[in-house]
């Protein structure tokens, strides 16, 4: 089994109360410091929430967010382009659920790729590359934008 | 034989025999009592409506005899009522924090003013503070007791003083290092303010000058204070005082008898009671204190109640003072929280959640009867190292902190999670318990 993870990209997620105004200081964080988001999600328990985010560059955001006294942590998650067509996303799912991989939570970034988060991330990352499956990197998402 | 060297500021009465105190107690008690008798009208009629006077007091014990004292009493007679004294000879007027419709308000002869610098020298110097000491004051100096109080009795310790002020923690953090202060005069929720705002600035507290905190304005949790010790690096020490009988100096703590306090007894006369049938208590048992001061020209105050919980022994003590030790007051009569016929005191929770790594000590509850059942919830901020990207794990941890509070609290509380900083913090009396219960 490989055990190198290649394609993962890392996902900053924040602990959010359920007020006015809270998400929107994350997003001004990263605004000031000129954070690119790329893709995000944003869920909740009623009390409160965590907000998830792809970023053109994780590791700066995180500092700043740190800085702030933010609770926020830095995790991997696989990105995947998606063909335009129907059962694609069922495609993707069936590898992952093939290898007894456990999807913790998924969510689409822009038009048509999404990230998922795993149980066991270098296994579903090598299930997928075994397959005519699209993983991409923060630079391909970017290098899309500019198609 | 050579103890450990302590420091005193008037080693011949913090170290006299208790039978010298009480003697003098019993004197300065028939003055006060005579004082307070031929001077104010309040007491005067109090006395003739009980069939008692003056002379009825022989001992010590006989303060029983006296009226009990209240908060309602400075309020019916505000704002001079008390005044034993002519307004030309009262220095200056201090007030408590009122906090529904007017404050208390007291007033001090000059005479009140020395003996209360006394008071307040002698809990510096039992937290080690010397005149070499430079003294940074994060009290507010408004018409509240701790900022002018503690200001002029480290003053007469001999300590350099720097009267920053509240408030402006940046600026606070700067004076440390650029004065090279060496005590803090914080309440101890600001103390831990300062502590994470100079954590996240990257300031080196174990480096710094800074080596003792006194506390007070809010109660101190031994919690709260073990933890500001460790992260701030200081030895901290808590005092006892209400605006009602002086302000801070009523009594204060030793480095001997960790978690307990030094009443000053040749200025005030301590006794425990019931609460609820005001019937005196043997010495050693918990009770409410009530306090008669015993050298107070301007507003002398007979057996006031302060509903405070506590329990005070005349053991003597390794530190060599012989004056009486309470316990750091555990709770106050009117601080306490029936939920569901159970009694919750916040400063359990306070001390719970300074024992749970991944929150910090500070809190809010909430108590709401919405559902027909007493529910009380806990705001609890959450550390940033604590913080998990999952559900599932988020909900365990808060759980695990709803477990602790109901092994001691006996009731299972809501447990809500908040960001870092997210519970405001209290620069003066902490508001922290909102009760929006219908009442039947």
């Amino acid at each position: 089994m490989e055990t190198n993870i290649i394609m993962a990209i890392p996902q900053i997620s924040v602990f959010l109360e359920s007020q006015p105004g809270h998400l929107k200081r994350i997003l001004d964080a990263f605004e000031a410091a000129g954070v690119n988001v790329r893709g995000y999600s944003v869920s909740d328990t009623g009390d409160y929430g965590i907000a998830r985010f792809i970023l053109d560059r994780p590791g700066e955001a995180l500092e700043v967010l740190r800085a702030q006294g933010c609770a926020s942590t830095l995790t991997q998650v696989l990105c995947v382009r998606l063909h335009d067509e129907p059962g694609e996303l069922a495609r993707v799912m069936s590898v992952i659920a093939a290898a007894g991989i456990n999807v913790l939570y998924s969510y689409s970034l822009i038009s048509t790729i999404i990230a998922i988060h795993v149980e066991n991330i270098d296994s579903a990352e090598s299930a997928l590359r075994h397959q005519p499956i699209d993983l991409v990197s923060l630079d391909e998402i970017a290098a899309r934008l500019r198609d | 034989m050579d103890g450990p060297k302590v420091n005193y500021f008037e080693p011949e009465i913090e170290t006299a025999p208790r039978e010298h105190i009480r003697r003098i107690q019993l004197e300065r008690l028939q003055r006060q009592v005579a004082w307070a008798y031929e001077r104010v009208p309040w007491y005067k009629q109090r006395f003739q409506e009980l069939g008692i006077g003056p002379e009825d007091i022989r001992r010590l014990e006989d303060v029983r005899l006296l009226p009990f004292t209240d908060k309602q009493v400075l309020r019916d007679t505000y704002p001079f009522g008390l005044c034993a004294i002519a307004l030309d000879d009262v220095l200056r007027l201090h007030a408590s924090s009122g906090t529904t419709g007017k404050p208390i308000v007291v007033g001090y002869s000059r005479r009140d003013l020395d003996a209360w610098s006394d008071c307040v020298a002698r809990l510096a110097a039992m937290a080690g503070i010397t005149r070499a000491d430079r003294v940074q004051m994060a009290f507010g100096y408004g018409m509240f007791t701790g900022g002018f109080g503690l200001h002029y009795g480290c003053e007469k310790l001999g300590c350099m003083m720097v009267p920053a002020g509240s408030g402006n923690t940046e600026r606070h953090l700067m004076m440390i290092a650029d004065y090279e202060t060496t005590v803090l005069i914080s309440t101890p929720s600001y103390a831990m303010h300062m502590c994470e705002v100079g954590e996240a600035r990257g300031f080196d507290w174990r480096a710094s000058s800074l080596r003792v905190g006194l506390f007070g304005g809010e109660p101190c949790t031994p919690g709260m204070r073990r933890e500001i010790e460790n992260r701030m690096h200081i030895i901290c020490t808590d005092n006892y005082g209400l605006t009602e009988v002086n302000g801070p100096g009523v009594a204060g703590e030793c480095l001997v008898a960790r978690d307990q306090q030094h009443i000053a007894e040749d200025h005030f006369l301590w006794e425990i009671i019931d609460p609820a049938t005001g019937e005196a208590l043997p010495e050693g048992s918990e009770g409410e204190l009530v306090l008669t001061t015993l050298s107070k020209e301007a507003f002398p105050m007979l057996r006031y109640r302060t509903h405070d919980l506590t329990s005070v022994t005349t053991a003597p003590c390794g530190c060599g003072r012989t004056h009486a030790r309470m316990a750091k007051v555990r709770a106050r009569t009117d601080d306490m929280l029936i939920v569901r016929g159970t009694n919750v005191f916040p400063s359990q929770v306070e001390d719970i959640l300074a024992g749970i790594a991944g929150v910090t000590p500070h809190y809010r509850i909430v108590l709401d009867n919405e559902t027909g059942m007493d529910r009380m919830t806990v705001m609890v901020e959450l550390r940033p190292d604590a913080f998990s990207d999952s559900f599932g794990e988020m909900d365990r941890f808060r759980r695990r902190v709803a477990d602790r509070l109901r092994q001691t609290l006996l009731i299972t509380p809501v447990v809500k999670l908040v960001e870092p900083g997210g519970i405001e913090r209290s620069f003066g009396k902490s508001r922290r318990v909102e009760d929006k219960r219908e009442k039947p």
